[in-house]
């Protein structure tokens, strides 16, 4: 306490000199200082720096952008744009990709970074033991290579309508050549404008700005992540100054922050909440039970109770943040509990249906019994089971042991699932099938979006999930902190952008 | 005392042989697997199980015990297959931040219930002893996790005289921060484990005060209290030896809670973590050297009970 009262007024004197020196630029409300750390709250902790063969939105969320590169990468409203490459052209049958890298490229290290770090890093993505976990992402891509140092050439084998999207994911980080892979779980050697200077497990991982950084410099010259995954710990981090940033605030306790001091800031996320139905399974393979269901859930009111209104109705499997997003699919099956017991009355369970509803304990329990407690009332005795992520991957998405299931499907773009008949979800369609590869290889993104979008209309008219809400990115920022991002911050968190004046 | 000591190391070692077997066998229940939680829900099933062929999780379970006890037996507690670091490594490191806090709570709850609960036994029916016991009832009755938040809202946020939460990211060497951080966390913890010592030093004191040789004593012309000091408490200390040896074992599980409450990354937090990846190699690993303390302290109150007991000495 002592010494953070000594050096407000030396900060202070330290700020009024800048502003002096630097002349008429500064409003005099408090410059960025060059030398600021800043401390930000995340949820959940990595389990491994490992981005070529570890799973899971917190090692993109702490990575991408920050440590690694891609050839390309998404801006803060989420247009693709060129990142280590200056400029892409495609050719006309869209099999050939030629990507020109920025001149002066280094790595943290210091050492150059050319095309033959790419041709490396990609060619061990589609390499067939390769252990990365998106893979996939590159299914189309046959060959990787380096005409010339500055010169990237990536053929395909068919066209890829959502390849330069993959091309901003983790995927395309760039590593360079012949790093260890062994090294990589605990340390990382990107050509992002941080570095990672320490990572005390369990607490907090410290970034520091890159000095060898080939582009424009990080503001901040450090950022200390802190996880902790409890809201109201994470809370009193924020309240007390412990932490400049808090992500991921419980949307139902943000009356906290309101006053000077604090600032809320919102955005969109690709979070789809979706209610999994198990369409291969006994009466919800029937579609007239699984609209009764959706009849039966008053999104509106979820919102309201689990997020205090800090989110958005989807009616398909698409978030706002997908270019095919159709806000006008949230008409059909809308609230409607008399129909919805109508329709379980045709079928034969008028008199009731029992379901079990499984769900990964790390989500709000609000949710699980908010659609419990409204299933219930059209006459469908839920059995409520919270399990551990761990086994929700193994019984429900491994092995489809389960009737009802509710998780967030954070991946952006996801839809082509539905055409994946193996899916947790169980569901075949031909017409649906047809579409997704159709729209995968179509010629032109607006090609591609309306067919999308007839399959997401498809899907929602036959209730193969319910989605229950898109969640708003809440944001608290301590006064002073600007640039911080708001879209998608689970998944993704430059933070090279973000700058802060010394706190009060 | 040697005879005494043979058997007594004996069972220790059986029992945590036993401990390993059930430890192992336990976690084999869990659903789910640490292949599907590296590989996540983008990778494909044959990717899987590539991964689950080098993780070595694919082979019969009593070549994987063999291969973990083998490992053990010859000092190596394995090496987590998610971040490559070596188990006793990073329980080490966890335990700067545990151990601290259990042997905090440990001393501050021996601290005000030892003299509290004597004092509860001795104004026993009289309004002090009904205070201090209804008090102890409370400090039971209470959820650590909701006195952690409470004490965390009010001397953190309100009076701001402590960290609401974590430890400091360069650990020890900002000892003055470190020992702030843990304040909250150990007094929430003693304040559950104190309650229950209370209650445990108030009847067997009580016990104590009802026994022929304090009523022998007073009738030397020594007044309750002074009887009760020079003769009783080291009878009442018996029961209460062997309670403080399972307080240990109780505030290991409390720790759980209070690092959750408090953002500590001590064990109690990278247990949860860990059993959440399915690490069970660590999991495995981190749970017998937590049982292999638990039972030293078991092994360690028997001695103590022995030096304070002189008929145990002799009748064995």
């Amino acid at each position: 306490m002592i010494r953070v009262r000594r050096l407000v007024p030396l900060l202070l004197a330290a700020a009024v000199l800048a502003v002096a020196c630097s002349g008429a630029e500064s409003g005099g409300a408090g410059a960025p200082a060059a030398d600021t750390t800043l401390d930000v709250r995340l949820v959940l902790e990595p389990t491994s720096l490992d981005i070529t063969s570890v799973a899971g939105a917190a090692i993109s969320q702490l990575l991408l952008d920050n440590v690694y590169e891609g050839l390309l990468t998404r801006d803060a409203g989420g247009a693709i744009v060129p990142l280590l490459a200056q400029d892409v052209s495609t050719s006309p049958d869209g099999l050939t990709y030629t990507f020109r890298l920025h001149d002066g490229l280094t790595f943290a290290d210091g050492s150059p970074l050319t095309s033959a770090d790419v041709v490396w890093s990609y060619r061990n993505v589609i390499a067939p033991e390769s252990k990365n976990p998106n893979k996939a992402d590159f299914a189309a891509v046959t060959g990787v290579d380096a005409p010339d140092p500055h010169t990237v050439v990536i053929t395909l084998s068919r066209r890829d309508a959502n390849f330069t999207y993959a091309l901003t994911d983790r995927a395309a980080a760039v590593l360079k050549q012949g790093t260890d892979p062994a090294t990589l779980a605990g340390t990382a050697n990107g050509s992002g404008p941080f570095v990672i200077r320490s990572w005390q497990r369990g607490s907090s991982i410290t970034l520091a700005r890159n000095e060898h950084y080939w582009g424009q410099p990080a503001n901040l010259s450090g950022v200390v992540l802190h996880y902790i995954p409890d809201t109201t710990a994470a809370n009193n981090a924020q309240l007390t100054g412990e932490t400049d940033v808090e992500t991921g605030p419980d949307p139902t306790l943000l009356s906290q922050f309101q006053g000077p001091d604090f600032t809320v800031a919102e955005g969109v996320t690709s979070d789809k909440f979706v209610l999994g139905i198990n369409n291969g399974r006994g009466p919800l393979a029937d579609v007239r039970v699984r609209h009764a269901i959706r009849q039966a859930i008053d999104k509106d009111g979820l919102i309201r109770v689990a997020l205090a209104g800090k989110g958005q109705r989807i009616g398909s499997g698409v978030a706002p943040t997908d270019p095919w997003f159709d806000a006008g699919l949230t008409s059909i099956d809308p609230y409607d509990p008399p129909a919805a017991k109508a329709l379980l009355a045709e079928t034969g369970f008028g008199s009731g249906l029992d379901l079990t509803l499984v769900v990964p304990n790390i989500y709000s329990a609000r949710i699980g019994e908010y659609v419990a407690s409204q299933l219930g009332q059209v006459g469908i005795r839920v059995r409520y089971e919270p399990v551990e992520f761990a086994t929700w991957l193994d019984r429900v998405y491994t092995k489809a042991d389960y009737d009802l299931s509710i998780v967030d499907h954070a991946e952006a773009r996801d839809i082509g699932n539905y055409a994946n008949p193996d899916y947790y979800w169980r569901y075949s369609d031909a017409q649906v099938q047809q579409w997704a590869d159709q729209a995968s290889t179509a010629a032109s993104d607006a090609e591609r979006d309306g067919l999308y979008r007839q399959v997401a209309r498809k899907i929602s008219e036959d209730a193969v999930s319910d989605w229950l809400y898109s969640p708003t990115s809440l944001v608290v920022l301590r006064a002073g902190v600007t640039g911080f991002p708001t879209r998608e911050t689970n998944s993704r968190l430059d933070l090279a952008q973000v700058t802060a004046s010394a706190a009060q | 005392m040697v005879v005494f000591l043979v058997r007594r190391t004996a069972l220790f070692a059986a029992s945590l042989f036993a401990a390993s077997v059930l430890i192992f066998l336990l976690l084999q229940l869990l659903s789910g697997d640490m292949a599907q939680v590296i590989a996540g829900v983008q990778a494909t099933p044959a990717q899987v199980a590539s991964l689950r062929h080098e993780l070595g999780t694919d082979r019969p379970l009593a070549v994987q015990y063999a291969t973990w006890v083998g490992g053990v037996l010859a000092g190596d507690f394995g090496t987590s297959a998610l971040s490559g670091v070596s188990v006793s490594a990073e329980l080490g490191e966890k335990l700067t931040v545990t151990a601290p806090l259990v042997a905090v709570a440990m001393l501050l709850s021996v601290l005000v219930a030892v003299p509290l609960g004597v004092l509860a036994a001795i104004a026993h029916r009289r309004r002090l002893g009904v205070v201090i016991s209804v008090g102890s009832q409370l400090g039971i009755a209470l959820p650590t996790l909701w006195v952690g938040l409470v004490l965390a809202i009010v001397f953190a946020v309100w009076l701001r005289w402590l960290p609401a939460q974590g430890f400091p990211t360069a650990g020890w060497e900002q000892p003055v921060r470190a020992v702030r951080s843990l304040v909250l966390p150990a007094v929430t913890l003693a304040l559950a484990e104190g309650a229950v010592l209370l209650r445990f030093v108030r009847s067997a004191t009580l016990g104590v005060l009802n026994q022929d040789f304090l009523r022998t004593a007073r009738a030397t012309g020594l007044t309750r209290t002074g009887a009760l000091l020079r003769h009783g408490l080291r009878n009442a200390a018996l029961p209460v030896v062997s309670i403080l040896g399972l307080q240990v074992a109780a505030l290991l599980v409390g720790a759980v809670v209070v690092e959750a409450v408090f953002a500590l990354p001590g064990v109690g937090q990278m247990l949860l973590t860990d059993v959440g990846n399915r690490d069970l190699v660590k999991v495995q690993g981190e749970v017998l050297l937590l049982t292999g303390a638990v039972l030293t302290i078991g092994f360690l109150v028997d001695v103590a009970h022995r030096l304070i007991d002189p008929r145990l000495r002799v009748s064995r």
